[in-house]
């Protein structure tokens, strides 16, 4: 392309480039400055792998993380699996009003299983344990209402259904009280969150801080080609041309820092697998730590790259176009 | 081919280093630009090569008015123009061939079309057999020589050059100025920046002479008629 000279018949014009050519000669260039960036790395291996290894190792840390969040979930779908309903019918009620209750709460899609204590045997169990026997001889009458244990089906077990459930059988008539313990529940979830909602800040701040590694690895880069730069500015090439190599490390410092991202994951995870399974055996659990799966290592290894080629982005932009020859 | 309109440069700080510089250089003339160190030959050459723009008035080459071509453009117009720099300005890591191949490969030519016309620039300045040399290996006059190779390898219709005679002595200066004459004769417009009086005293080119930043003698009075 000729700017000054549109009608030059010389030197770039004379030379007719088809447009296949000129595609092909675009991705040749793109090859070649790509394995020619890595050459460049691998000049310098020691300051390159630093540069990767950091990259690496600061996305270690989330994907850890990660994976124990991953893991406390799974531990925390088998707790749930013990919620249980306990209703306290009105005192009012006779044996065949509690009876059909019972029924009708037994046909509810949402109940797996129902107890009926009635509160004749519950009366008759506290006095034979709690040791006021004689104390509750004087009561004319008996204080304890029947209660019924309602245990939800396996897909109500969470702890929004349950709740949903708890609020449906409280509105019954013959409802006087109904209790779900599900508030040990809710704290671990609740406490699940905050490491997560933690676990999600820090990987934020790990991100950032590989941004600027390598962005300012990039810069320094950047700047002990000065010279170079200008030379190649005053024979006329563009800023694309002379961003692509580094934008090409950049690339590459993702690429082998998401693979060192696996390798140390792996690591750790092996390292800790031990602790974990003596932990589970104490609780007679065959609960084992799961590692990464194939789609996860893909997203951490796509992230790695994506957050290399940022960085560089982010410093040739600034540092490539302020270069002017002189 | 180059037209300065009532051109004036103030850097950065005040300093006025031209002042009210109008002249042309018509298509395929050769002429020196001449005057103390500070008269402002640079300033003139980094305007016409985009890497300065003019305070107020315009400078034109082939009749674009520089002030139009946009920063993106910058690169495609300095294919246009092949400059010679006094320190040469070579890549000391690259050989000479990656040298003057540079501007090749930028605009995107094929390496084997590369190859021929980097032997064909290289042939020119008599350098064919140093087409592997790393640049620290050859003389002042040899490096200087890559450096117009660079410079001429793609065929560019306009050539500046910034003091090339700088280093070298009176024998090899001269035949550097005969191989611009060889690229004027074949129609390539040339600017010579140069404080070498005596060099300029043996040609019979025009000669530009900018003193404080201001033309005072824009060389064609004394033109043969």
């Amino acid at each position: 392309m000729s700017v000054l000279f549109r009608s030059r018949q010389q030197g770039a014009q004379q030379v007719k480039i088809s447009a296949w050519r000129r595609f092909v000669t675009f991705w040749l260039h793109h090859a070649q400055q790509c394995i020619g960036s890595l050459g460049e790395l691998a000049r310098y291996p020691f300051a390159s792998l630093m540069t990767m290894a950091v990259l690496g190792l600061s996305l270690t840390l989330p994907a850890t993380l990660y994976v124990i969040v991953k893991n406390t979930d799974s531990v925390g779908a088998n707790f749930q699996n013990a919620s249980e309903i306990s209703v306290f019918l009105r005192q009012d009620l006779d044996d065949q009003a509690v009876t059909t209750f019972a029924k009708r709460i037994e046909l509810n899609p949402a109940v797996a299983e129902i107890k009926l204590i009635e509160k004749e045997a519950a009366l008759a169990e506290f006095r034979e344990r709690s040791g006021f026997g004689d104390a509750l001889e004087t009561l004319d009458s008996n204080p304890l209402p029947d209660v019924l244990l309602v245990t939800p089906h396996a897909n109500h077990r969470a702890p929004a259904a349950a709740e949903a459930l708890l609020q449906e059988l409280k509105q019954q008539r013959e409802v006087d009280e109904a209790r779900l313990d599900v508030g040990w529940l809710q704290r671990f979830e609740a406490i699940v969150q905050l490491i997560r909602d933690g676990f999600l800040g820090l990987a934020l701040l790990l991100c950032i801080a590989v941004v600027l590694i390598v962005g300012n690895t990039i810069r320094l880069n950047i700047s002990s080609k000065r010279d170079e730069i200008m030379v190649m500015k005053l024979v006329g090439a563009t800023d694309a041309y002379i961003q692509r190599p580094f934008l090409y490390t950049g690339l590459w410092y993702g690429i082998v820092g998401g693979v060192i991202t696996w390798l140390a994951t792996a690591a750790l995870l092996w390292w800790l697998s031990g602790a974990v399974r003596s932990i589970a055996d104490l609780y007679e659990s065959q609960f084992r730590l799961t590692g990464l799966n194939l789609a996860e290592m893909g997203v951490i290894w796509g992230l790695a790259i994506g957050l290399g080629l940022l960085g560089s982005h982010i410093a040739v932009r600034k540092h490539v176009r302020a270069i002017e020859p002189q | 081919m180059i037209q300065f309109e009532q051109v004036s440069k103030v850097y950065p700080g005040g300093f006025q280093a031209l002042k009210n510089v109008s002249f042309s250089l018509a298509a395929g003339e050769m002429a020196f630009l001449t005057g103390h160190s500070g008269a402002g030959k640079s300033t003139v050459l980094k305007l016409i090569s985009l890497m300065e723009r003019p305070t107020t008035g315009r400078v034109l080459i082939n009749g674009h008015d520089l002030k139009r071509i946009k920063r993106k453009q910058i690169a495609y117009a300095r294919r246009d123009i092949g400059m010679i720099f006094q320190d040469h300005r070579l890549l000391m890591d690259r050989t000479v061939f990656d040298n003057v191949a540079l501007p090749l490969l930028i605009e995107g030519y094929s390496m084997s079309e590369a190859r021929k016309r980097v032997q064909a620039a290289l042939d020119k300045v008599g350098l064919a057999d140093k087409i592997r040399h790393y640049p620290m290996m050859l003389s002042g006059g040899e490096q200087q020589r890559v450096g117009i190779a660079r410079a001429v390898v793609n065929k560019p219709p306009l050539l500046l050059a910034d003091e090339p005679t700088g280093n070298l002595d009176p024998k090899l200066s001269a035949e550097i100025i005969k191989l611009f004459e060889e690229f004027n004769r074949v129609g390539v417009s040339v600017l010579i920046a140069t404080h070498d009086l005596s060099l300029i005293a043996r040609m019979r080119y025009r000669t530009l002479t900018l003193k404080d930043g201001r033309m005072i003698d824009d060389g064609l009075a004394e033109e043969p008629a």
